[in-house]
C-alpha cells in the first residue's frame, strides 16, 4: 500500500505521467493510423461529448433524463440551418447552438423543479419521442425541410489542414474535425470538472443523495437544477453540432437524435461509470470499438459472437444492439460502476491519495483565547458576546420577550 | 355532428389500447414504485409469441390465451431475476435496469422478425368489411367496439382483484408499505412478482389488440403506443388504474379531435405532440396527476 500525499511531489509526478498518456494517445491517432480509425475516434470523442452531459445530470445530480437526444439534434439543426440558409461559418454557430439549448434546457427543468424519479423521466422521454416528430412536421419544413433533412452543411467550408500527421485532402479535413473534437471535449471536460468540484458540484451531489435533506442544508434546489441541467443540454447540443459538421447532414433519420440516441447516451455512460469524470470518455471508446467489432461479426457470422447471434438466436444482420443491451443488464449487476469505477476501486487497493486536511492548519504555539485574538486585531478590548441565534434586544423596539 | 360522434368513438377505442398499456403500467408502479419502460416491448414479445402459436395451427382466442400466459411468465421472471436484485441498488439501476429490457426486446424481435415476410394476425373481433353497427349515422366497426370492451371489463376484473380478494389486499399493502407488509406475513416477493406478472398479461392482451387493428405484428408495434400510455397513466396519476384508463381513453380522444377538426396543424403527425403536450402541461400545474394521490416524504 502507498500513500501519496495531495499536492506532494509524487502526486504530481502521477498527474504528468497521466497527462503525458493522454496527450500521447491523442497525437498517435491522427498521426499514426489509418483514416477509419480518425473516424472512430471522432465519432467516440462525440459520443464522449454528450454522454458527459447526461453524466452531470443523471450521474451527478440523480436526475433522470432519456430527453438528451433532443439537445443534440437541437445543435445539430441550429448549425446545420445557419450555416445552409443564413451563410454562417460553423466555429460561430457552436455558440448560438450551446446558448439556445441552454435556454430550452433551462425551461424543460421547470416542471423538473416540482418532480422526482420516474415522472420526470415521462417529461424527459417526451421530449426525446417528440423532437424526430417536431423536425418532420410539414409545418416547420420551411426551416428544418422536413423528413429529407438538410444535407451539404457547407462541407467544404472546413479547412482540409490535418495540423499533424501525414494525411492530406479529404482525409486532412477528416484529421482537422477529430482535432476539433478533441478541443471540444477538453472544453467540455474541463466545464464539467469546473461545475462537479465546486460548490455547486457539492449541492448537485447532495441533491442526488437526499433532496430534503439538500433543501434544509440550504441548497437553492431550484438554481441548481435549472442551471445544472441547462448547462448539460448545451453541452449535448455542441456535441450535435459537431455532428451535423462530421456528417455534413442534418436528418430525422440519423439515430442519435431519436429515443435510441439518449440510451445510446446512457449506456455509454454506464460502461465508462456514471458519476466519474473519465467515465463517459473510456466508455465512449469502449461502445465505439464494441460496436464497429460486433457489427463485423454479425455481417460475417463469425466469431463466438456470429454463432451465437446468428446461429443460434436466428438473428438477422448485425447483433450490435442486442449485444449492447445485454453488455447493460450484465454491467448493471457485475460492475454498476462501470470500467472507470472499477479500475478506481482496484487501483486504490494499492495507491492511496491522502486529500489535504480540511480548513487552515493550526500553528500549536500561537493558539490564543478567543479575547486575545479578538484584542490582538485591533488593539481594543472585545466588545461583551452577542449570541447570534437571540435577536439583539436593542432592535425589537420595546416588545416584551 | 356525424363527424363529431365519428371521431369521437374511434378515439376512444384508440384510447381503450392506450388505456390497457397504462393499467399495466400502473400495476406495476402501484406494487414496487418503479415504471417499466420495457411494458411495450415486452407486449410485443408476447405478440410474436401469439402469431407463432397461431401460424402453428392453434386457434386464434387459444393462442391469445397463451400469448398472455407468456406474458404472465415473462413479467414474473424478469421481477424475480432482474428488478428485484436491481431494486436493492437503487430507483437509478431499476430504471436502466429496464431500459436495456426495452433496447434487448425491440433488438431482438427486429433481428428474427423484422425482414419480410409480414406476421399476419387477424383481429379477435370479426374484421370483414359488412362488420360493422350504425349508431346515429356513424360506423362503429365490430373490432372498435371489441377493444372498448374488453378494456372495460378487464378494468372492471382489475377493480375487484384490488378492492375485493385477499390478493388485492396484500397487494395495497406492499405498496403502502413493504416492510410493515412483510411484519404482518404478507410474502411480498410473492406479490411483487404477482404484479409484474399481472402487467405483462395485460400488455400481452393490449398489444395482440394493436396487432388485430394492424393486421399484422411489426416490431415497432408497441413503442408509440407505450409512449401514449406513459402519457395517459401519468396523466390520470401513475397509482391510480382508474385514472389510468380514464386518462388513455382522455388522449385518444383528444388525439381523435385534434386530427379531425384540426388536420392542417395537427393532422396525423402531430397527434402525439398533442399527447405529450398535455401532460406536460399537467404535471406543471398537478405534478402527481389528475387522479393520483401526492406523495409525502418523511425525512
Amino acid at each position: 500500500m502507498i500513500k501519496i500525499k495531495q499536492g506532494s511531489v509524487g502526486h504530481w509526478a502521477i498527474r504528468l505521467l497521466w497527462v503525458a498518456a493522454v496527450v500521447a494517445f491523442v497525437v498517435y491517432i491522427p498521426t499514426k493510423t489509418t483514416s477509419s480509425t480518425v473516424g472512430d475516434m471522432t465519432l467516440a470523442f462525440e459520443y464522449a461529448i454528450a454522454a458527459m452531459s447526461l453524466n452531470l445530470v443523471l450521474g451527478y445530480t440523480g436526475i433522470i433524463s432519456i430527453g438528451h437526444s433532443a439537445f443534440f439534434g437541437l445543435g445539430m439543426y441550429t448549425t446545420a440551418i445557419l450555416v445552409t440558409r443564413y451563410g454562417w461559418t460553423q466555429g460561430w454557430t457552436f455558440f448560438v447552438a450551446a446558448a439556445i439549448t441552454f435556454v430550452v434546457g433551462a425551461l424543460v427543468a421547470l416542471p423538473a423543479l416540482r418532480l422526482k424519479g420516474i415522472y420526470l423521466a415521462v417529461v424527459t422521454l417526451a421530449l426525446g419521442v417528440l423532437f424526430p416528430t417536431l423536425v418532420r412536421w410539414d409545418k416547420l419544413e420551411w426551416l428544418t425541410e422536413g423528413p429529407a433533412g438538410i444535407d451539404s452543411v457547407t462541407y467544404d467550408d472546413v479547412p482540409e489542414w490535418p495540423i499533424l500527421g501525414e494525411l492530406r485532402g479529404r482525409e486532412g479535413r477528416a484529421v482537422f474535425i477529430y482535432w476539433l473534437a478533441v478541443l471540444l471535449l477538453v472544453i467540455s471536460y474541463l466545464v464539467a470538472r469546473g461545475v462537479v468540484k465546486s460548490r455547486v458540484g457539492r449541492s448537485l451531489i447532495a441533491i442526488r443523495d437526499n433532496e430534503t435533506a439538500a433543501a434544509v442544508m440550504g441548497v437553492s434546489r431550484a438554481r441548481t437544477k435549472t442551471l445544472v441541467f441547462g448547462l448539460s443540454a448545451a453541452m449535448c447540443a455542441i456535441a450535435g453540432s459537431l455532428s451535423a459538421t462530421r456528417l455534413n447532414l442534418a436528418s430525422p433519420d440519423i439515430r442519435n437524435i431519436t429515443l435510441i440516441g439518449s440510451i445510446t447516451f446512457l449506456l455509454i455512460m454506464v460502461l465508462g461509470g456514471a458519476a466519474t469524470m473519465w467515465g463517459p470518455i473510456v466508455g465512449a471508446l469502449v461502445y465505439v470499438e464494441l460496436d464497429a467489432r460486433t457489427r463485423k461479426a454479425g455481417e460475417t457470422g463469425e466469431g463466438i459472437i456470429g454463432k451465437v447471434f446468428n446461429d443460434w438466436l436466428n438473428i438477422e444482420g448485425s447483433p450490435a444492439t442486442l449485444v449492447l443491451a445485454i453488455l447493460l443488464l450484465v454491467l448493471m449487476f457485475v460492475a454498476p460502476f462501470g470500467v472507470v469505477g472499477l479500475l478506481k476501486r482496484v487501483v486504490h487497493r494499492f495507491v492511496i491519495i491522502l486529500p489535504r486536511p480540511a480548513g487552515h492548519p493550526i500553528d500549536e504555539g500561537h493558539l490564543l483565547t478567543t479575547t486575545e485574538a479578538a484584542a490582538d486585531v485591533d488593539g481594543v478590548p472585545p466588545e461583551p458576546d452577542v449570541n447570534v441565534f437571540v435577536a439583539d434586544p436593542s432592535t425589537t423596539s420595546g416588545e416584551p420577550t | 355532428m356525424d363527424r363529431l360522434f365519428e371521431a369521437l368513438f374511434l378515439g376512444l377505442s384508440a384510447g381503450a389500447t392506450y388505456g390497457l398499456v397504462a393499467l399495466a403500467l400502473v400495476v406495476v408502479y402501484r406494487g414496487t414504485g418503479h415504471l417499466n419502460f420495457a411494458q411495450g416491448e415486452m407486449g410485443t414479445l408476447s405478440a410474436f409469441m401469439v402469431w407463432w402459436f397461431h401460424d402453428k395451427g392453434v386457434p386464434l382466442l387459444l393462442a391469445v390465451l397463451m400469448g398472455m400466459v407468456f406474458g404472465f411468465l415473462l413479467g414474473a421472471v424478469t421481477e424475480v431475476t432482474i428488478i428485484r436484485p436491481l431494486a436493492r441498488r437503487s430507483l437509478l439501476a431499476v430504471f436502466v435496469g429496464t431500459i436495456a429490457l426495452f433496447l434487448g426486446i425491440n433488438a431482438y424481435t427486429t433481428g428474427v422478425w423484422g425482414a419480410p415476410p409480414d406476421e399476419v394476425l387477424d383481429s379477435l373481433f370479426p374484421n370483414d368489411p359488412d362488420d360493422f353497427v350504425r349508431v346515429f349515422g356513424t360506423v362503429w366497426r365490430y373490432k372498435d367496439i371489441g377493444t372498448l370492451a374488453v378494456t372495460l371489463v378487464i378494468t372492471a376484473l382489475l377493480f375487484v382483484l384490488f378492492q375485493k380478494t385477499r390478493f388485492g389486499l396484500a397487494m395495497r399493502g406492499v405498496a403502502s408499505n413493504t416492510d410493515s407488509a412483510r411484519l404482518v406475513g404478507i410474502p411480498t416477493g410473492r406479490i411483487l412478482a404477482g404484479s409484474w406478472a399481472i402487467a405483462g398479461a395485460l400488455g400481452a392482451l393490449a398489444a395482440v389488440l394493436v396487432a388485430g387493428n394492424q393486421g399484422q405484428v411489426t416490431p415497432t408495434l408497441m413503442v408509440t403506443v407505450f409512449t401514449y400510455a406513459t402519457a395517459a397513466a401519468v396523466l390520470g396519476g401513475l397509482d391510480s388504474p382508474g385514472g389510468a384508463v380514464i386518462g388513455g381513453l382522455l388522449i385518444g380522444v383528444g388525439e381523435a379531435l385534434a386530427a379531425e377538426f384540426a388536420p392542417g396543424w395537427i393532422g396525423q403527425d402531430m397527434k402525439l405532440g398533442v399527447a405529450l403536450l398535455a401532460i406536460f402541461v399537467v404535471l406543471l400545474f398537478k405534478p402527481s396527476g389528475l387522479f393520483g394521490t401526492a406523495k409525502v416524504e418523511r425525512v
